[in-house]
């Protein structure tokens, strides 16, 4: 009975109320992890979707990390209760859950080859020799290392290395995936085809998978939702773009990219509506734009805030540039997409900056 | 289930059995030992009055202070220039030139000792070539003084301070001397400033490692040297079996242990951490090997950095010609023993006169030669059984144990090996007698299996510290259980380590002699104890082919280690990624 109270129970948190006709996968009810006197983890509470992508995204020591180990059973909670499929996994040591793992350092077994190491799991679980081989003729397949099968881990490149962990880690089709710190050890490049790989993963094999990570672009391009975490607690829950264009508070807001915090900066901030007590005005960068002093006004000029100010620094970086405006007694970080016939301004030169009113965010302090 | 999994988060009982064997069989006694020192229950001084009372009593704790110090600093003044000479060259040469150096580290000390009493003897190597050619009329007495205990103690010794020294070397990391010389740093100034300071942990463990092995060293002095050059060692063993009043005996040896406790906190190490470091310096040097098959540029380029910077030739030609002489000293004893006992003479004679296998028969033919090595195999194979298992299972303990627990629990397990060996005698004379078991061979196994823990668990705890404990959590997160992550995945990885600390285990049982030679009464005679007194009462030329043996044992121990653990060690340095597909 309560079983299935559980499996049914709606989400109480506002943040996922839209779609709380979806049962929870994932449930964390007020966890709280303890290592001697610092708490990791404080009084959590968490809910997860089945085949949602959920990214737990913070800083070094934010607690991340043990949320992770706490699902995988790798640590016992304190305090508070964690619900897979409804039912309590608090005491269910890591080898009776069903997850599929895959670790920063990737934990390939070293002294087996890539085939044993996908063999592994489907052993563990009572396949059949023939079967096995089977199923990882066509994993290799799928992940394009048929050629590999016979390599020991330390013979292949790290995006290899990256693919046969994620391959070894749904090849038993466990309905959970955990991923920590999935692409830290990747170079750019690769990073950015790697997220690709992943991506459609999930989409093909459609697992609930937990992603931890201090990466926010990682977190942007692969979630369906992120929680930010910080010392132990949840600071925000929302889809990407939620979070990116309305942070909830000045850490979230810093720690998802650039933010222009618009306090004693001299000059007024206008806005539509009066801003909420307790909160700093916040305006990211590419939202500004930059024009010289006396250049024509744009037709929606009514709905903008223009400041005059003089470029102390100017970055090229590729496709952007990157202007620093001491505007007032603040500067100002702009960044401007590189486009043909654009006017270029140089250290000294005097600008107008101006943005749209309803880009101005309120953020709790 | 509940259970199994709360004893699973105690670890720390795996250390049960190493501390139930070493408490009984040493931990005890060797309180009662220093109980009995003071005369417990009534509790005097007299036993320490008498000691210090006796004017050669201090001589010889004085003697045996400056026979250490001064070897330590033979060693150390030879190892250092050998080390760097090894480190600075080629790779392949370096390999070669550090398996020269392990061949006299696992060779029987015994044997060592032998090979220069057959050097230097009266009727020695030396003696009979210049009588022959008829340079002297009598002997030079080359044996039996100072010189003699220095030589052969310093070859004994001299790879313990090598390898220590080659491993802090090649940990230094190479770009620093670059950087050095880059700033203007001249070659000499760029080794004075950076190398040598960088290369003080090797020079603090090596000499910490040879001077206390030195204080207790009983074989070679007694054996080469004089009636004047008697240490404690020999002293407490005559002792031991002129008077045996153990009051007395007791306080000599805590004499002893002192002496070395105090030089080791002198030296501000905390045991623990120094006999991690030191006791594992073939270990640490096979991994080393290992690293020799990688990034081969990259060393070269380092070989040819560390050779001054073309300051000519003869620095070069200088070093090749110290190396040799260095490798002479500490092989050329080995070989000449072997190529003896292949003579056909009557006696010892070099070169010999023809080649014979008539010393082999002579082993062979002889019960109680080959009834003492039989014994000696047997004992062997229980001592590794035993501690390769207990000791195995307290390495696991304790990596998985508190930091402070693991290096006390760490230290207190390796005093077998880390107090003088006449201490550990003594202690486990008492503690057999008190079960029954001297002369017996049970009780021989239980004396050589408390060192030989200490050795399993330094080498397997080497291995285990370099274990990613997230395989283990993989595996579980792929529903392996416990026992069944331990055999796939734990196992198969740290298995060169476990062979390595069994191999080990048999050295130190099939060498050993001091331990032996007190717990093993009359009628228990192992080979290295026949063969020791043998060599006190005559040179019988059987014994070159018995010392043939124990020299060609290295050898076997260095291509097991090499199939062991060389392959996986490779295997997983080999982290250089084959080009992407």
């Amino acid at each position: 009975m309560t079983l299935h109270e559980n499996i049914t129970r709606p989400f109480s948190e506002n943040e996922v109320s839209e779609k709380n006709t979806v049962p929870a996968q994932i449930e964390f009810r007020g966890v709280t992890k303890m290592y001697g006197a610092v708490a990791a983890v404080k009084n959590l509470s968490l809910a997860v979707r089945r085949g949602e992508f959920l990214t737990i995204l913070g800083p070094s020591g934010s607690g991340k990390t043990t949320v992770l180990m706490l699902l995988a059973g790798f640590v016992a909670p304190t305090k508070g209760d964690i619900l897979i499929a409804g039912k309590s996994v608090a005491s269910v040591p890591s080898y009776r859950r069903d997850q599929g793992i895959v670790f920063q350092s990737y934990a390939l077994f070293p002294h087996l080859t890539v085939r044993r190491n996908l063999e592994f799991p489907l052993e563990m679980r009572g396949m059949k020799a023939s079967d096995r081989a089977v199923q990882v003729d066509r994993m290799l397949e799928r992940v394009h290392l048929k050629e590999f099968g016979g390599r020991v881990p330390s013979q292949l490149s790290g995006g290899q290395q990256q693919r046969v962990a994620l391959s070894r880690a749904l090849i038993a089709d466990p309905p959970l995936l955990l991923l920590d710190e999935p692409l830290g050890a990747l170079d750019r490049n690769l990073r950015e085809q790697m997220q690709g790989e992943i991506k459609s993963l999930h989409r093909e094999f459609g697992k609930t998978t937990i992603c931890v990570t201090h990466d926010q672009e990682e977190a942007l391009t692969l979630s369906d939702r992120i929680v930010v975490m910080r010392a132990g607690e949840i600071e925000q829950t929302d889809t990407p773009e939620a979070l990116y264009d309305r942070p909830a508070t000045q850490f979230v807001a810093n720690f998802m990219g650039e933010a222009n915090a618009l306090e004693n900066c001299g000059f007024k901030v206008e806005s539509d509506a009066a801003p909420p007590l307790g909160t700093v005005a916040m305006l990211r960068p590419e939202r500004i734009c930059v024009a010289a002093r006396g250049a024509q006004r744009r037709a929606d000029a009514d709905q903008r805030q223009f400041v005059t100010g003089v470029v102390e620094d100017m970055i090229y970086a590729g496709p952007l540039r990157k202007y620093q405006v001491r505007a007032g007694d603040s500067v100002l970080i702009v960044r401007e997409h590189v486009a043909a016939g654009q006017q270029i301004f140089r250290p000294g030169d005097e600008v107008r900056l101006d943005w749209l009113r309803s880009d101005v965010r309120f953020v709790t302090a | 289930m509940k259970t199994l999994r709360e004893f699973g988060r105690m670890p720390i009982a795996l250390t049960g059995p190493a501390l139930a064997v070493l408490l009984v069989v040493f931990g005890i006694p060797i309180v009662q030992l220093f109980l009995t020192s003071f005369n417990a229950p009534a509790f005097s001084t007299g036993n320490y009055k008498a000691f210090f009372g006796q004017p050669a009593n201090v001589r010889v704790l004085f003697q045996t202070i400056e026979i250490s110090v001064v070897a330590t600093a033979i060693c150390l003044l030879i190892g250092y220039p050998t080390a760097y000479l090894i480190v600075a060259a080629s790779k392949r040469l370096r390999m070669a030139l550090i398996v020269l150096v392990l061949v006299p580290y696992l060779t029987s000390g015994l044997v060592v000792t032998y090979a220069w009493i057959v050097i230097l003897g009266d009727g020695g190597l030396i003696n009979n070539l210049l009588v022959d050619h008829g340079l002297i009329s009598s002997p030079l007495p080359l044996i039996y003084n100072r010189m003699a205990v220095y030589i052969g103690m310093v070859h004994i010794m001299l790879p313990m301070m090598i390898l220590p020294l080659v491993s802090a070397m090649m940990g230094i990391d190479k770009s620093l001397m670059a950087a050095a010389r880059s700033m203007g740093a001249r070659p000499a100034t760029a080794f004075w400033r950076v190398f040598f300071p960088l290369s003080m942990p090797g020079v603090r463990s090596g000499c910490l490692l040879v001077f206390v092995v030195c204080l207790g060293f009983y074989i070679a002095p007694a054996a080469l040297g004089g009636l004047g050059d008697a240490m404690l060692s020999t002293f407490i063993a005559s002792q031991v079996r002129s008077s045996f009043d153990m009051g007395r005996v007791a306080a000599s040896a805590f004499v002893l242990l002192a002496v070395a406790i105090v030089v080791l906190s002198m030296v501000g190490l905390d045991l623990s951490g120094t006999s991690r470091r030191t006791a594992q310096p073939s270990l640490k040097s096979w991994h080393r090997l290992g690293e020799f098959f990688i990034s081969y540029r990259a060393k070269r380029w380092i070989a040819q950095l560390y050779r001054a910077g073309g300051d000519g030739r003869w620095p070069q030609l200088v070093g090749i010609m110290f190396l040799a002489l260095v490798m002479f000293y500490l092989l050329f004893p080995e070989v000449l023993v072997v190529i003896m006992s292949f003579s056909a003479g009557k006696y010892l004679q070099f070169p010999p006169s023809g080649f014979s296998l008539q010393w082999y028969e002579s082993f062979f033919g002889d019960p109680s030669w080959y009834a003492a090595a039989w014994m000696s195999i047997q004992i062997g194979f229980m001592v590794v059984i035993l501690s390769t298992i207990i000791g195995t299972l307290a390495a696991f303990g304790l990596n998985r144990a508190l930091p402070r627990l693991r290096s006390f629990l760490t230290m207190a397990m390796l005093t077998p090996i880390t107090f003088p060996v006449i201490v550990v005698g003594i202690a486990t004379y008492l503690g057999l007698l008190k079960l029954g078991l001297l002369g017996s061979m049970t009780g021989i196994v239980l004396a050589h299996t408390i060192g030989a823990i200490g050795y399993v668990l330094v080498i397997v705890s080497a291995s285990l510290a370099n274990f990613d404990p997230q395989l283990e959590q993989a595996a579980m997160s792929m529903r392996a259980g416990p026992l069944q992550t331990f055999m796939r995945v734990t196992l198969p990885l740290i298995r060169p380590g476990i062979i390595g600390g069994a191999v080990f285990a048999f050295l130190h049982s099939f060498d050993e002699v001091v331990i032996t030679s007190l717990v093993g009464g009359i009628s228990m005679r192992t080979l290295p104890l026949k063969m020791w007194e043998d060599i006190r009462h005559q040179i019988d030329p059987t014994i070159a082919a018995v010392a043939t043996l124990f020299i060609l044992l290295p050898l076997v121990v260095l291509m097991i280690l090499f199939v062991a653990g060389w392959r996986s060690t490779l295997g997983l340095q080999r982290a250089r990624p084959v080009p992407a597909a």
